[in-house]
């Protein structure tokens, strides 16, 4: 309806406020109406105009973990409206079935794919970048002329200077595949996503030589304790909430902690207030009281983890074989064997010929001094991690930790305490902890509070984000070798980011709070790039599809400028015009959750594999194709330009093919790209990708297309575990294959690791889990976060309109009452948020929940929706993790489970009313 | 009386705030035709407000055995007109950002989370609303059209939109604030239960698709369904402000909160949510059935069996809605 038709019709609601006296009942309760009820026609159908002549189903690809199963309901070819699904069978009858998987912004995404921030023709630059002036084009001109740039940048620059990377806008196997596949061809560069959006659980990956380990969320259901550490779930995980609250009634004992009182405070048992940015401290004085208090799981921890191992007294290294044994292992460990009354090389590490972490005869000490005699015949002094676990965490009584942490004592007593004499007890780990620099040491420490009390398999345990594996998807998505990315360090170096740290933080500081400084940094920077660590380069050429780098990263418009200045040619792929798109030369309109084939299964929250299938007879949105159309048009026009100017397949010297016992470079072949693109013309579109996946990916099996136009979803079978069978009827938990099989573990120690003696790691005091931070610097009074929201996955959803209305329209952050009156900062207030990096200005919302020394603010809203633009990130500096930068220790190599963060949450600020 | 009641038990240890019911109404009913800034349900953190503001201020209901009068809710600051943003800035030249046309005075959700009490013992709860499809219906009595009626086979409160000629009497009467005027239509509009919806064997959009699965629909004289179990038999299910006289169908389980702090950090035994606020609420009955809530809980703690807890943890989705016919729609 028009506003001003609304307007002059509710000029009645004016006029009626004369109406609002006294009333009086006119007559007694009609016992039947007067009238029939053949009116009543109206609102059915109305009804039956949502329930359209169409129906589909979809689930929405962005980042975001939910994974839910929707009909989509369409009219004479446009979406009328979405409902769940609401049809994934129980698993077992004491389990609460998972309906009606699907939340507040899945549910608007009938109005956000009609939006006018919908992209909806290929756009092309007509002014400068950024400046907001477009011309509108055809797609061939667009294609021909976007792959003739990118075709001179391959020719003449070679393949490391393309960057051809999918964001975490599409995440699913279906339509992510298009991007993977073509930038694979063509050698191009891709960042490792997770930690690109710094969402790296490192001091999980220390521990299991796993980033992403836990349950699926139904497992919360027969818990009896459950710790959420800086996770938010009744707002970030809104489908499976219930299961926590469920949890409750089922008799688990619920511990929140985190520095407000946000929603998922209100439903747990306790709050455990923390100060920002000191959970570190607190897992410390938990290790503490296990350790004073003797709750440790003997039998578990002398299996399972590395703390019997051997520790040398004189180098403070792990003792290996190397030390015994002239030419010995490197990748050999021992323990002191109280059987035999002598060192023992422990089985199940990565060097030692028996697989299995079966100890048999053996009987490792946790404790005690030994000396042992060398190669050379020295002896040699040794303890045990156990040992030197011990002794770190008697550093942190909780009477101590208190004046850091402002925890009670008494609470964490009770925490231990709930920790040691549960049956299952799950630790629940949020992105928001590796969010600042101890989030490494937080996480490590709570996965050894697990190990000590032997919350593993169904005991439960650390749970940070549960993925599903599947298999088989290399031919289609990477059917070339190409090169992978770490993502916050090619960030960190294209967005020239140690600027801002060296602004925001001083050395003294650094070194007083974490224990580094920037040297320390730059120089483990520069033997990383030495060392040829996952960095290609700044790229010459960007196709960026469905990824908001300019709005997420830190410092904001210094990051953008600094990528930006390199950039010859940057094409933005995207369905709605975000704060990354308008600075491109080129925007190409893609579909978006409901009009393209998609499937996605590997997210662990639950087991089902959703697939989108579009209404019968949907039209199409603008010129909107799908990414597979889009990168399948880009093949056809790149091969048109190479066979024009007669280009031979270049040579890729990076990467090397074995054939025979010659090895050749990969070569890439511009002329066959199209024919290599659809295999030969069988992979023509999205629904052909679908379907390939289905037949391809064994933990699909049996299930078809056919199957999951039933109710829009099939059942991930067993083998979906990496830790564990996925069992039919029970929920899914980690680490059973290692604990009831005696698997070794994906560590350096082939077990739960607690010590790792990189150089760094000793450098600094980091052999085993301890406490930094935080780093806040006392430059500026107030710390400042920024938390996931509930009406956004990162900024998808952030300007939509039915949500906006639903808050306050425009971004607000949240302050204190007493902090903001002591800088006459009211309700609604504008305010500046400023520090030495950047300023921005937003509205107040007076929040008692929120502690009197922060500011806190919903991540990702959109910078576009603040003044001028400057969006909150502008006075977030630039920070990374030394402790997440050594490379080359065991599994402390750069692979999807060791990379690292860009930090967040460490800067301070100050506000002033605008 | 009518010869059955529909009636509806929110949990609200299971309502998590997310406003997917808010928007499943919106998109089944009021995305259009005039009901925009309309929330037939919605969802409104307590302390606060509320939807619309000050609703709990402005009347309406029964004085003994007349109604109380009642004042009509301004559309701009009381309801909050439905923001209109202007995406074409993202086209244009220049830095203008994506903002509401007009400034957003007030909303449906304009409190989230704020609540009451001071760090760190301030608290709030989430209290979804909706028409009570009161079996004393104030609505009813006041329109001079009697165009209000119960529906005999469900107690379903509807306005004939035929008969309406928008005289808003309802609206002012209305104690809940439940009732809008549809300024293009010229008439009263408000929740209709979704009977359509009910008539093919689907539940409300609302409680049907609520992810927090906390919303429980029966008939009141089903002896197996929630309402009557969790009304009569637990009696932990609550009408809101039965003071206002109109017996409400929509019931609610009170809301359990984490203790208060001290000021050393101490977690004391003393509860967050004073108990007067929620008595204001709830009534005298609430500290009754938060003791059982938390007496059953205590039980699961211990291992043993707890009837009451299994009815709130509602094992499986489709057992929450006791209709009266099967579903005969996809």
């Amino acid at each position: 309806m028009d506003r001003r038709e609304f307007l002059r019709n509710s000029t009645y609601c004016g006029l009626a406020l004369a109406f609002g006296g006294p009333l009086t009942a006119l007559r007694a309760h009609a016992a039947t109406p007067l009238g029939d009820q053949r009116w009543e026609e109206l609102y059915r159908d109305e009804f039956l105009d949502t329930r359209g002549d169409a129906q589909g189903f979809a689930f929405h690809c962005s980042n975001c973990q939910g994974n839910c199963a929707w009909k989509v309901f369409a009219k004479d070819g446009r979406v009328t409206r979405e409902e769940q699904s609401a049809a994934y069978p129980q698993i077992h009858p004491r389990i609460p079935d998972a309906n009606p998987r699907g939340c507040n912004k899945g549910i608007v995404h009938s109005k956000e794919m009609y939006q006018g921030d919908r992209l909806l023709h290929p756009l092309k630059r007509a002014g400068e970048r950024g400046e907001g002036k477009w011309e509108r084009v055809s797609w061939e001109e667009a294609l021909e002329d976007i792959a003739t740039r990118v075709v001179d940048t391959l020719t003449e620059q070679g393949p490391g200077e393309l960057m051809v990377y999918a964001g975490t806008g599409i995440l699913s196997q279906g339509r992510r595949a298009g991007p993977l596949r073509l930038g694979s061809l063509l050698g191009a560069q891709r960042l490792y996503p997770a930690s690109a959006v710094g969402d790296m659980f490192t001091g999980a990956s220390l521990a299991y030589g796993l980033a992403n380990t836990g349950h699926s969320l139904d497992a919360w259901f027969d818990a009896d304790a459950i710790f959420l550490w800086a996770i938010n779930p009744i707002v970030t995980r809104i489908p499976d909430a219930h299961y926590l609250n469920e949890a409750r009634y089922n008799g688990a004992t619920i511990y929140t902690i985190s520095p407000d009182y946000n929603p998922s405070c209100k439903f747990a048992t306790h709050w455990v207030p923390i100060k920002p940015g000191t959970d570190a401290y607190l897992a410390m004085s938990l290790l503490h009281v296990l350790l004073r208090d003797g709750h440790v799981n003997d039998a578990f921890v002398r299996e399972q983890t590395d703390l019997p191992f051997l520790v040398r007294e004189d180098s403070g290294e792990l003792l290996r074989h190397r030390d015994l044994r002239a030419r010995g292992k490197e990748d050999v460990f021992y323990c002191w064997d109280e059987a035999s009354g002598k060192e023992q090389p422990m089985p199940g590490t990565p060097g030692h010929f028996k697989k299995t972490l079966r100890l048999g005869k053996l009987r490792p000490a946790l404790g005690g001094r030994y000396e042992i005699k060398g190669k050379e015949g020295e002896l040699i002094p040794v303890t045990t991690v156990f040992e030197r676990v011990r002794a770190e965490a008697a550093n942190y009584p909780p009477d101590e930790t208190q004046a850091i942490t402002g925890v009670h004592p008494e609470l964490v007593e009770r925490m231990a305490r709930d920790l040691a004499r549960s049956n299952k007890a799950i630790i629940n780990i949020g992105f928001a902890l590796h969010k600042y620099v101890s989030g490494t040491m937080s996480c490590w420490a709570a996965a050894l509070a697990c190990a000590l009390t032997g919350h593993a398999g169904e005991r439960g345990g650390i749970d940070t984000e549960h993925n599903w594996s599947l298999n088989g998807i290399g031919p289609l998505s990477s059917p070339k070798p190409a090169r992978f990315a770490s993502g916050f360090f090619s960030e960190w170096l294209n967005g020239d980011m140690q600027a801002s740290m060296d602004t925001h933080y001083s050395d003294e500081h650094l070194k007083a709070t974490a224990g580094y400084d920037s040297k320390d940094v730059e120089r483990q920077v520069a033997e990383n790039r030495e060392s040829g660590k996952a960095y290609y380069g700044k790229p010459r050429a960007l196709l960026l599809f469905a990824d908001n780098m300019f709005r997420r990263n830190k410092t904001e418009a210094h990051h953008r400028e600094a990528v930006l200045s390199n950039l010859d040619i940057f094409v933005d792929i995207n369905h709605r015009m975000d704060s990354t798109a308008l600075w491109a030369d080129y925007v190409l309109p893609a579909k978006s959750h409901y009009e393209s084939w998609d499937i996605r299964g590997e997210l662990g929250y639950h087991r089902f594999c959703n697939v989108t299938i579009p209404p019968e007879g949907l039209k199409p949105v603008g010129e909107t194709r799908s990414e597979w159309a889009i990168c399948l048009g880009l093949s056809e026009a790149m091969a048109k330009v190479a066979r024009a100017r007669g280009i031979e397949p270049i040579a890729d010297p990076d990467f090397l093919v074995q054939e025979g016992d010659m090895a050749a470079p990969v070569m890439r072949d511009l002329q066959t790209l199209p024919d290599d693109f659809t295999d030969g013309g069988t992979l023509k579109n999205d629904e052909d990708v679908v379907r390939w996946l289905m037949e391809n990916v064994e933990q699909i099996a049996p299930w078809t297309p056919e199957d999951a136009r039933k109710n829009g979803f099939v059942i991930l079978n067993e083998k979906a575990g990496f830790t564990s069978p996925l069992y039919a009827n029970r929920p899914y938990h980690s680490f059973e294959r290692n604990v009831y099989l005696r698997e070794p573990y994906k560590t350096h120690s082939g077990r739960q690791q607690f010590f790792v003696d990189h150089p760094v790691f000793k450098e600094h005091g980091w052999t085993v889990p301890t406490a930094i931070g935080p780093l806040r610097p006392p430059s500026f009074p107030l710390a400042f976060y920024t938390p996931h929201t509930r009406w956004g996955i990162h900024s998808q959803w952030r300007t939509n309109e039915q949500l906006l209305r639903l808050q306050r329209g425009e971004p607000y952050l949240w302050l204190n009452p007493a902090t903001a009156a002591a800088r006459d900062v009211g309700e609604d207030d504008r305010v500046r948020v400023f520090n030495d990096v950047g300023e921005f200005i937003a509205r107040v919302k007076l929040m008692p929940a929120v502690p009197p020394e922060a500011v806190v603010m919903d991540h990702a809203w959109e910078p576009h929706q603040f003044e001028k633009r400057i969006g909150l990130n502008s006075t977030v500096a630039g920070m990374i993790s030394l402790l997440e930068l050594p490379d080359g220790w065991g599994h402390l190599t750069f692979s999807p489970n060791w990379d690292g963060n860009m930090i967040a949450h460490e800067s301070s600020v100050e506000v002033e009313k605008a | 009386m009518t010869a059955r009641q529909l009636g509806m038990v929110i949990d609200l240890n299971k309502c998590i705030g997310c406003q997917t019911c808010t928007l499943a109404c919106k998109s089944q009913w009021t995305d259009r035709d005039g009901r925009e800034f309309m929330y037939w349900n919605h969802v409104e953190t307590r302390p606060g407000k509320g939807y619309p503001k000050d609703w709990e201020q402005a009347g309406g209901g029964w004085d003994g055995d007349t109604l109380r009068p009642g004042r009509l809710p301004r559309l701009h600051e009381d309801y909050g007109y439905p923001a209109e943003f202007g995406y074409e800035v993202l086209f244009e030249e220049g830095e203008k950002p994506l903002r509401p046309k007009e400034e957003m005075a007030w909303g449906p959700n304009w409190d989230e989370d704020q609540g009451a009490g001071e760090y760190p013992n301030s608290y709030f709860f989430y209290l979804p609303r909706l028409c009570n499809h009161c079996s004393n219906p104030a609505c009813q009595v006041a329109c001079p059209r009697q165009a209000i009626y119960k529906r005999e086979e469900d107690g379903i409160v509807l306005i004939d939109q035929e008969r309406c000629r928008g005289y808003r009497y309802c609206v002012a009467a209305c104690p809940y604030k439940k009732i809008y005027f549809n300024p293009l239509a010229g008439k009263s509009e408000k929740c209709i239960f979704c009977y359509p919806r009910l008539e093919k064997g689907l539940p409300q959009a609302c409680a049907y698709q609520c992810v927090g699965r906390a919303r429980h629909v029966a008939f009141l004289d089903d002896q197996e369904g929630a309402l009557h179990q969790l009304v009569n038999q637990w009696k932990v299910a609550l009408p809101l402000h039965a003071e206002y006289g109109t017996q409400p169908n929509v019931y609610y389980v009170p809301p359990l909160s984490p203790p208060k702090i001290g000021s050393n950090g101490r977690s004391l035994d003393e509860p967050r949510v004073p108990d007067e606020y929620l008595v204001q609420l709830f009534g005298p009955g609430v500290g009754a059935a938060l003791e059982m809530l938390r007496e059953e809980m205590a039980k699961k703690n211990r291992g043993e069996a707890s009837e009451l807890m299994d009815l709130l943890i509602a094992y499986r989705h489709g057992d929450m809605f006791r209709l009266d016919r099967p579903r005969e729609v996809v």
